[in-house]
């Protein structure tokens, strides 16, 4: 069959010396003969040397057609149709050709029924050749589109098993659930007995809080004994029991428990087991600032300690911001897959700063108040590991739109956190990147909203060097 | 199928290399050791603190000890309490001397009333 074709051109460039039409020029390589988009005047015969034929789209992907060599034409699709070049055309080597002028074109094809059958022949062909690639093109770029609800299974389930698996062998570990069947032995008193106890001077008073917390606001006169430093500040807070008047014969009040962690009662617990005695907790466990007389500092922000390389590279989605002004650069495939590459570094080096001490992440994750005590460890085991899964995904080209909807979703909890933590003046560090300090400011929502912004951009525009369905895409891909 | 293990595979690699180079710290070389508070802790004793090496660490007060990791971040020391408490311990004059954070809000300092500070104990002293 394609000899048979090789032959019928051969006749038709015969046809075409021996009609004397046309002038010979030679071209050399890399040299550009046809433009896609320009006004069509010649049709071209190669004569000797190898051609190739592509497209550009606007965002400036190249896509090859074809390659012609010697006995073949181009140039005729824009002659026939009036409409400009559909394709460029440039000399892969150097090239002889005869250039036909569109007068000499249409004389030859009203006097020569061979050529004309030929080119209506080859119109047809390219016809269903195109129907076939644009079905082909049309399923891939589907398939690549595709967002399945396994994508999310795949990947939260990954994270959720390594989570589990690592937590196990780890020597960080941490229970699933905090507390989870522990009952309480501890006395409860109401707000008003506990008022009327502290009115009397018949109450030791004592802060289960973190420092922080305790600095910015307490009840007065209370004590602070961070329960996570219970086991280094215990002897320095029998000390002062020890020094304080009467202390035998005074109740000891445990509060500073919150929605995410009941500080007090884990406290009032240890105190019972090192032979305290009259130790209670407030039933009412989060009223005391009602009942109570207050004392405390101004808000302050926790000092920050640097960040290193995440740091900096957190404000460059900040500057997508600024692309959202310019549309082909908005739309442009290539900033998604920038914008990927930077992501998963970002979300791959958060979650490597956390992954192995849990319990310090978890405590990130009490300071903020917003997650019921029984998904603190949860959350703070499988986040980080959620990070990296993504984060790895979103590099390596697997999933991306699913991962970005993740990393989005990620964000925008993040965005929340950031906001709740800001508008009731939490003195915490952010517990972004692991055990860095962090502080919780708008600079922090700003950058967290560039990432989401990069996110919609990668979810709706990338579609380059994908390692996913329909195998690897690339620049130059061949259809 | 074949594919989709092999993906798999890319990515589990991936993560056990990022593990690797995650866990790597600066040198504890030159802060291990033992310390002992300068002044009496809560009024009674000494806090001896001992840095091992393989990164685990005591803190012992009246007899009784608690263990932790530590690690080195820019030049100081991290504590890490089983609890999820971190103190920052900043190191002086070559490391002989240590001040510890009490207050366990990563203050990159040491404030006063929550600072115990040691000094390094001579090998064999």
């Amino acid at each position: 069959m394609a000899e048979e074709e090789k032959r019928s051109t051969d006749r038709v460039v015969d046809g075409l010396k021996l009609c004397q039409l046309g002038q010979e020029v030679v071209v050399q390589a890399g040299e550009r003969i046809v433009t896609q988009g320009e006004t069509p005047e010649f049709f071209y015969v190669i004569q000797a040397g190898r051609v190739k034929v592509f497209r550009e789209s606007v965002e400036g992907i190249r896509t090859d057609l074809t390659e012609l060599s010697s006995g073949s034409y181009f140039g005729e699709v824009a002659l026939v149709t009036g409409q400009p070049r559909t394709a460029s055309v440039e000399a892969m080597e150097e090239a002889r050709l005869i250039k036909v002028s569109k007068d000499e074109f249409d004389h030859l094809l009203d006097h020569n029924p061979q050529l004309a059958r030929h080119i209506i022949h080859q119109l047809s062909q390219w016809l269903v050749v195109g129907d076939r690639r644009l079905e082909s093109e049309v399923v891939h770029q589907v398939k690549l589109r595709q967002v399945s609800w396994f994508d999310y299974v795949l990947m939260i389930g990954l994270s959720i098993i390594l989570a589990l698996v690592v937590n196990i062998y780890n020597d960080n570990r941490i229970p699933l659930i905090h507390g989870w069947g522990q009952k309480s032995d501890v006395p409860e008193i109401t707000l008003t007995q506990a008022r009327e106890l502290y009115q009397k001077n018949g109450a030791i008073v004592v802060d289960a809080r973190k420092s922080a917390f305790y600095n910015q606001q307490h009840i007065k006169g209370a004590t602070n004994l961070p329960l996570i430093l219970f086991d280094l500040m215990y002897p320095l807070f029998q000390f002062t029991v020890a020094q304080t008047e009467g202390a035998k014969d005074k109740t000891i009040i445990v509060y500073g428990g919150s929605f995410s962690r009941r500080f007090d009662l884990e406290l009032a617990r240890l105190l019972k087991t090192k032979g305290m005695e009259h130790v209670v907790t407030l039933r009412d466990y989060q009223g005391w600032q009602q009942a109570f007389p207050l004392e405390g500092q101004e808000p302050k922000t926790p000092p920050a300690l640097p960040l290193g390389i995440p740091g900096y590279m957190e404000w460059l989605p900040v500057g997508i911001f600024l692309l959202l002004l310019i549309p082909p650069i908005w739309r442009s495939p290539y900033l998604a897959v920038a914008g990927r590459i930077l992501l998963g570094f970002i979300f791959v080096s958060f979650a490597l700063s956390k992954i192995m001490r849990p319990a310090v992440f978890a405590l990130n994750v009490v300071d903020y108040g917003m997650m019921p005590s029984f998904g603190v460890n949860l959350w703070a085991l499988v986040l980080p590991w959620a990070e990296l899964v993504v984060g790895l995904f979103l590099i390596l080209g697997i999933r991306t739109r699913a991962a970005a909807t993740l990393i989005a979703a990620m964000n925008i909890i993040f965005i929340v956190g950031l906001v709740d933590a800001i508008f009731h003046h939490l003195p915490i560090n952010c517990g972004c990147v692991g055990e860095v300090g962090e502080p919780v400011n708008w600079w922090k929502v700003t950058k967290n909203a560039g990432m989401l912004v990069m996110c919609v951009q990668i979810f709706l525009y990338d579609r380059l060097f994908v390692l996913d369905r329909g195998g690897f895409t690339l620049r130059d891909r061949q259809i | 199928m074949k594919k989709d293990l092999l993906k798999l595979t890319a990515v589990l690699g991936l993560i056990m290399v990022c593990l690797a180079l995650g866990s790597c710290g600066e040198s504890r070389s030159p802060f291990a050791g033992k310390y002992r508070s300068v002044e009496p802790f809560a009024g009674k004793n000494y806090v001896d603190l001992e840095l091992k090496e393989d990164g685990k660490g005591t803190w012992t007060h009246a007899g009784k000890s608690t263990e932790f990791t530590w690690m080195v971040n820019e030049g100081r020391i991290w504590i890490y309490t089983k609890t999820g408490a971190i103190l920052i311990v900043t190191p002086g004059n070559g490391g002989k001397l240590l001040s510890a954070d009490m207050t366990a809000d990563w203050h990159p300092g040491c404030p006063p009333g929550s600072c115990v500070n040691f000094r390094r104990v001579p090998e064999g002293g």
